[in-house]
């Protein structure tokens, strides 16, 4: 069963086309991936499906009905710009966000989410004194605290340290575990690859990539190599058959060129430097994003 | 509905929770009625130092009159017969031969003295002055000093030296003042309201003695009261639906209520803060009217209609207030949308005065039936003494709520499109396509 489902729906701004035509459909208790260059339609979409933008065109549908402000209250979003009352305490403000939802028993709610990810005590401190992950915890608490059956989080990891992403991380996984779907934005395309059980990739407004991620790499097939060599960088200049080098310094990624054999590759590698790894795999999602969205990107092609 | 009421006690509490709003409930009337206060306080501390007024008296017949009743004047006026303190500065007046050949030399010499402080002031009365001609220059009494316009001095000598004018002029025409009893007795024309019949007892009351304080500074009060609780609440929203809109807080609270919502719990808020207000004033001043005795001046008739009116008042500027609020994006968008927003609920404050004057003129009438200014100015001419004619109060309504429901509706379209819109500043063009488009 689907959580969520789009068909055909656009979104414009003037004349500017910030989404079109997508379809889209969302199963349940899984998480989402959404991802996109900045200003490609995700944080639109995000809105559409909120309720707050209303679509030009098009059919959404919530838990298998039409959507209605009705079934916001089983949905928690978090917007890409963070939004607290400043002078308001900790627990005052998620008490508040909570009770808009769904009020029911909601300090014993917001007590446990603060424990839960270790802001216990700041529950009576003003949102003003709040660190910016500090801040960003409570605001995930705002979102998830009246449990929504659907959680949206816009770009929900930036401006975290490690140990906070793993917190959330942690956050969102334990709500899928509980059953709740969950779609967020991001463009740490490493999180998106280990997390997500489907990615969807919105290009200019139009979906290019969507589904599991190896569906997605098996698209584009197993044309990159994965090297490590004693010369590093050096060794692979003015290769035949690449199509692409990406330098990571201490290994390099090689994109094969239509017709490019690995065999022969290597060889060439071998005469000139010792080989230390040479592994031939999938592409990965930020390989595939440049390729899509990157300066040498060809015509926008639909998923 | 239960959203609205959430967000709407959020705000109520966030503005009445705060020091600024005790403050401001006690100061605030302090400061708009303020002057009123000190005039109240300070109209008897006047400034008792004697004052010298030379007189160029070119009739030679006033001089000596206004000198006599200047010490007439000092030995019964100046002094507080129960204190025995002096209230009054004590007037002389000196007699100052005109130079006729230098008469405008003789102003400067008497003005460079004025300068000095040697002198108050300077008097020059006409030589025609017991029976003036055509020449206004012959017949006429100057009165110079540093702050003429404004002088007890120049009212007290202008009444002496008519009185002596007039036994001049009597004595002229053969008339002795002792042969006509009564002659100078003044008799005021004291103001009464109407007379009316009681009909519960069937007698015959008494009009009411009018009074500049039921006449003028009643219904000016509680027009200033309402004013006040329309600004206790309005600006507020403007910078708070500003505020939720650059911290991304409207776009939170977007996830969960609608933006007409989102406006209306704005509102109710606004009106809670007002209410509450409004409240302490109106049984505060009634009970500070009673224990002063005043509480016949309570217009216990009007409170009806001025919560009535204030309501609506409330809604319709507060929802203008709140969708041009959204659509600012920084601080300085709202300081110059500040003036715009509560232009429509001062304007009254321009033209009370001639409304206040002549509250069933037709000025009066026309002014306050314009659904921006009713709810001021009806209950300013409904404070009045003769009161207004009983349908307008309910026409003034009519057009209120009419008028209300407009503002709302497009006050509503406005904040849907503008509450989400970065960057685009609020120019008047789009904030009316935005109106009319939606």
């Amino acid at each position: 069963m689907s959580t969520i489902e789009l068909k055909n729906v656009t979104k414009t701004f003037g004349k500017h086309v910030a989404v079109d035509g997508l379809s889209l459909t969302v199963p349940q208790g899984s998480v989402y991936g959404f991802i996109g260059p900045n200003g490609s339609g995700k944080t639109t979409t995000l809105r559409m499906i909120m309720n707050i933008l209303y679509p030009d065109s098009g059919e959404i549908t919530i838990f298998g009905e039409p959507l209605t402000p009705a079934s916001c209250d089983r949905i928690g979003y978090m917007p890409e710009e963070r939004g607290l009352y400043k002078r308001m305490k900790v627990r005052e403000v998620l008490e508040f966000f909570g009770g808009l939802k769904n009020g029911d028993g909601i300090r014993a709610k917001v007590d446990r989410w603060l424990e839960r990810l270790d802001l216990a005590d700041w529950a009576n401190k003003k949102v003003e004194t709040l660190s910016k992950g500090m801040s960003q915890k409570v605001q995930f608490i705002a979102t998830v605290v009246s449990q929504p059956e659907l959680v949206l989080l816009d770009e929900p990891f930036t401006g975290l340290d490690p140990v906070n992403t793993d917190v959330i991380k942690d956050a969102i996984l334990e709500l899928q575990a509980q059953g709740t779907t969950v779609i967020f934005s991001t463009h740490d395309m490493s999180m998106a690859e280990k997390m997500c059980d489907y990615i969807f990739m919105i290009f200019k407004g139009v979906k290019v990539l969507d589904g599991t991620l190896a569906e997605i790499q098996d698209r584009y097939g197993t044309d990159t190599i994965r090297v490590r060599t004693g010369d590093g960088m050096t060794a692979l200049q003015n290769l035949e058959g690449i199509e692409r080098v990406n330098d990571f310094g201490q290994l390099q990624e090689l994109r094969l060129a239509p017709g490019g054999n690995s065999q022969v590759i290597l060889q060439e590698i071998l005469k000139r430097t010792y080989v230390r790894s040479f592994e031939i795999v999938k592409p990965s999602l930020h390989d595939i994003f440049i390729r899509i969205a990157g300066p040498q990107a060809k015509e926008v092609e639909r998923a | 509905m239960r959203k609205i009421l959430r967000l709407a006690l959020r705000e109520y509490k966030a503005a009445v929770k705060t020091k600024g709003f005790i403050i401001g409930l006690v100061l605030a009337p302090l400061v708009m009625g303020g002057g009123l206060i000190a005039f109240l306080l300070l109209k008897d501390r006047v400034d008792t130092t004697d004052k010298r007024v030379a007189v160029v008296d070119r009739s030679w017949v006033v001089t000596e009159a206004l000198v006599k009743a200047a010490e007439l004047r000092n030995a019964n006026e100046i002094i507080d017969k129960e204190s025995g303190k002096k209230v009054r500065p004590a007037y002389f007046f000196e007699e100052v031969k005109p130079n006729t050949n230098d008469p405008k030399g003789q102003r400067l010499e008497l003005s460079d003295r004025v300068r000095n402080g040697d002198l108050h002031g300077f008097i020059e009365i006409g030589p025609q002055v017991v029976h003036p001609g055509k020449d206004r220059e012959t017949f006429q009494i100057s009165y110079y000093a540093k702050n003429a316009a404004i002088d007890d001095l120049r009212n007290w000598a202008a009444g002496a030296i008519n009185n002596r004018l007039r036994e001049l002029r009597l004595a002229d025409a053969g008339v002795k003042e002792s042969d006509v009893k009564d002659l100078f007795f003044w008799v005021t024309v004291d103001g009464l309201g109407l007379v009316s019949l009681d009909e519960s007892t069937g007698a015959i009351a008494e009009g009411k003695r009018a009074s500049p304080l039921d006449a003028i500074l009643i219904p000016i009060v509680i027009m200033m009261l309402m004013l006040l609780m329309i600004m206790m609440s309005v600006p507020g929203m403007l910078h708070s639906v500003m505020e939720e809109k650059t911290q991304r807080i409207a776009e939170v609270l977007l996830g969960s209520i609608k933006p007409f919502e989102f406006m209306a719990a704005k509102l109710v808020g606004g009106i809670a803060v007002s209410l509450t207000s409004s409240a302490v004033y109106i049984i505060g001043g009634i009970i500070a009217l009673q224990v002063m005795g005043y509480e016949d001046y309570v217009p216990l008739h009007v409170l009806p209609w001025f919560f009535g009116y204030m309501l609506l008042a409330i809604i319709m500027f507060g929802a203008w207030s709140a969708a041009l609020g959204s659509t600012c994006s920084e601080a300085k968008d709202a300081q110059s949308l500040s003036f715009p927003t509560i232009l429509p609920a001062i304007f009254p404050m321009f033209i009370y005065f001639p409304v206040v004057r002549e509250p069933l003129g037709s000025f009066a009438t026309w002014m306050s039936l314009i659904p921006p200014f009713t709810p001021l100015l009806m209950v300013l001419r409904l404070c009045t003494p003769g009161g207004v004619p009983a349908w307008q109060p309910f026409v003034g309504l009519l057009g209120v709520l009419l008028c209300t429901l407009f503002f709302v509706w497009a006050a509503g379209r406005i904040f849907r499109v503008a509450i989400l819109m970065q960057g685009t500043p609020p120019k008047l063009s789009n904030i009316v396509r935005w109106a009319i488009r939606g």
